[in-house]
């Protein structure tokens, strides 16, 4: 049975009589006329190599991004909530008389501190992790002082580790 | 060897379950029990023999894992896999629920009244430790909860006289903890055991902690003040503690508990082999590299793993011990020296 050639088959024939042209009319040796047939393979294979990977690259950019903003996204989302629930919290408690309260605001303005200087801004901060952590916790913290449970879990990725 | 050790009563603790922790309180009259029946037993002496005081029930839901007395010995608190801890105040000879902790995701493992007795620590499968401070009228509040460890917090215990908190884990670590600015924060982590710390034990001056582990080793960790020795790598006010001791090769599964003496000097562990040992310390060894050796073991001291081991907190030589088959075991133990 014949075989028909492809159209990558045919752009690949095409390439090689391109090339072969090509290194004949820069007045080359009759060696490098057979180097570039016999190299052919290899040097497809570079340009093959290097295409994909251009194409990868912009590819692999465009995930990255999305995974990036969904995470990012994500965070904001639980840092904001422990934000509002602190800043709530903090008005109910603080023109009350009652002595025990004290702590319970100190702890709240503790966290709402640990919120804003959070550098959200900055995507490449290195204690990202170990912040987060210690906001976490002291959310944590909190709840049990203002006595309510601490299960937001469908507001919070809590104990959820990032993913890459 | 003419050191010894000799059962001088066994009690069937928590019949048909485990039997997970035995705690002394700070007159060593009364010893506390807790297991797998969800039921604190409180035991007392009679005469010759050791009788049940009081049964602590209907506090959880699930397994009780540790049990801790306070240093004034009229408070009880217990750590269960129902992720709360309880609080029990002492009532004429009964003992009530006062307070229900609260706040821990899952398991709580351990815990731990520190010496002042007005904090109190806790710590979970849940990763986390946390510090609780106890006001004039019982009231429990959260001062701190310290996410340090990276696997499952399985033992918590303090400095005998400074307010330095000590936790064993799954990460294969010891972490020391020490309170700053309002918070607790982990100060000194002690790596070198290659598998699962089960648990810690101060001795007496609180400048030597002993760490069992799942790696069938004992180690003996020493506190290296800054300045005071050469070569130490103190940064800043952070702890450093060192290890000067492996005991190694005598045990041949996991060791899940170890008791240092606070009388003696004695150091006695738990053992997955069923058996119970006791080391003391060579006193002509050097202090900063102190060689321990096995004065006394008893294999098969239980029929299945050995889960705690405490030595009475008055009375020198007096021993508890308590295994998965649900028994506990007093001993007396006798060493020539």
């Amino acid at each position: 049975m014949w075989l028909v050639p492809n159209s990558t088959e045919v752009e690949l024939l095409f390439g090689v009589t391109c090339n072969f042209f090509i290194t004949m009319a820069s007045g080359c040796t009759s060696e490098d006329l057979f180097d570039a047939i016999i190299m052919a393979d290899d040097r497809f294979h570079d340009e093959g190599f290097q295409e994909g990977f251009d194409k990868g690259t912009r590819q692999g950019l465009i995930e990255g991004r999305n995974h990036g903003a969904t995470h990012g996204a994500r965070l904001s989302a639980e840092l904001s909530f422990y934000y509002g629930f602190a800043f709530t919290w903090k008005c109910i408690f603080q023109d009350s008389p009652e002595p025990r309260t004290r702590k319970k605001l100190k702890a709240l303005e503790n966290l709402l501190a640990l919120i804003q200087s959070f550098p959200h801004d900055d995507p490449q901060y290195g204690n990202l992790q170990e912040d987060v952590g210690k906001v976490r916790a002291k959310f944590r913290q909190v709840c049990s002082l203002v006595n309510v449970p601490s299960d937001f879990r469908d507001y919070v990725s809590k104990g959820e580790e990032m993913s890459f | 060897m003419k050191d010894s050790l000799t059962a001088l009563c066994k009690l069937s603790g928590h019949p048909d379950s485990r039997c997970w922790f035995v705690a002394w309180n700070p007159s060593g009259t009364l010893l506390a029990s807790c297991g797998g029946d969800r039921a604190v037993r409180v035991w007392g002496r009679e005469g010759d023999s050791w009788v049940c005081k009081s049964v602590l029930q209907d506090g959880h839901q699930r397994t009780v894992r540790k049990v801790t007395w306070s240093p004034c010995g009229n408070y009880l608190a217990s750590a269960s896999f129902d992720a709360t801890a309880c609080i029990w105040r002492k009532k004429d000879d009964d003992f009530e629920c006062v307070t229900v902790l609260e706040g821990h995701e899952n398991e709580v493992k351990c815990v731990a009244w520190a010496p002042s007795g007005s904090l109190l620590a806790t710590c979970s499968r849940d990763k986390s430790v946390w510090v609780w401070e106890v006001d004039e009228e019982d009231e429990y509040e959260c001062v701190s909860v310290v996410n340090a460890h990276t696997q499952d917090v399985k033992h918590v215990t303090w400095h005998p006289t400074q307010e330095l908190l000590a936790s064993a884990s799954y990460d294969n670590t010891v972490r020391l903890y020490q309170e700053e600015d309002d918070d607790w924060v982990c100060k000194a982590t002690l790596e070198g055991h290659t598998s699962t710390v089960w648990s810690l034990a101060f001795d007496a001056s609180g400048q030597r902690l002993a760490s069992c582990s799942d790696d069938r080793t004992v180690k003996i960790w020493r506190e290296c003040l800054p300045g005071n020795e050469p070569g130490t790598d103190t940064v800043g006010s952070d702890l450093s503690w060192k290890c000067i001791c492996t005991l190694s090769g005598f045990h041949s599964r996991t060791i899940y508990d170890v008791a240092w003496c606070r009388l003696t000097g004695a150091l006695a562990t738990a053992c997955g082999d069923d058996g119970v040992r006791v080391f003391r310390e060579d006193p002509t060894s050097d202090p900063m590299q102190p060689t321990f050796f096995l004065s006394v073991h008893m294999p098969k001291a239980h029929s299945q793993d050995v889960n705690c081991i405490a030595w009475n907190t008055k009375e020198a030589g007096l021993l508890a011990s308590c295994s998965d088959d649900g028994e506990i075991i007093i001993w007396h133990y006798q060493s020539e020296a």
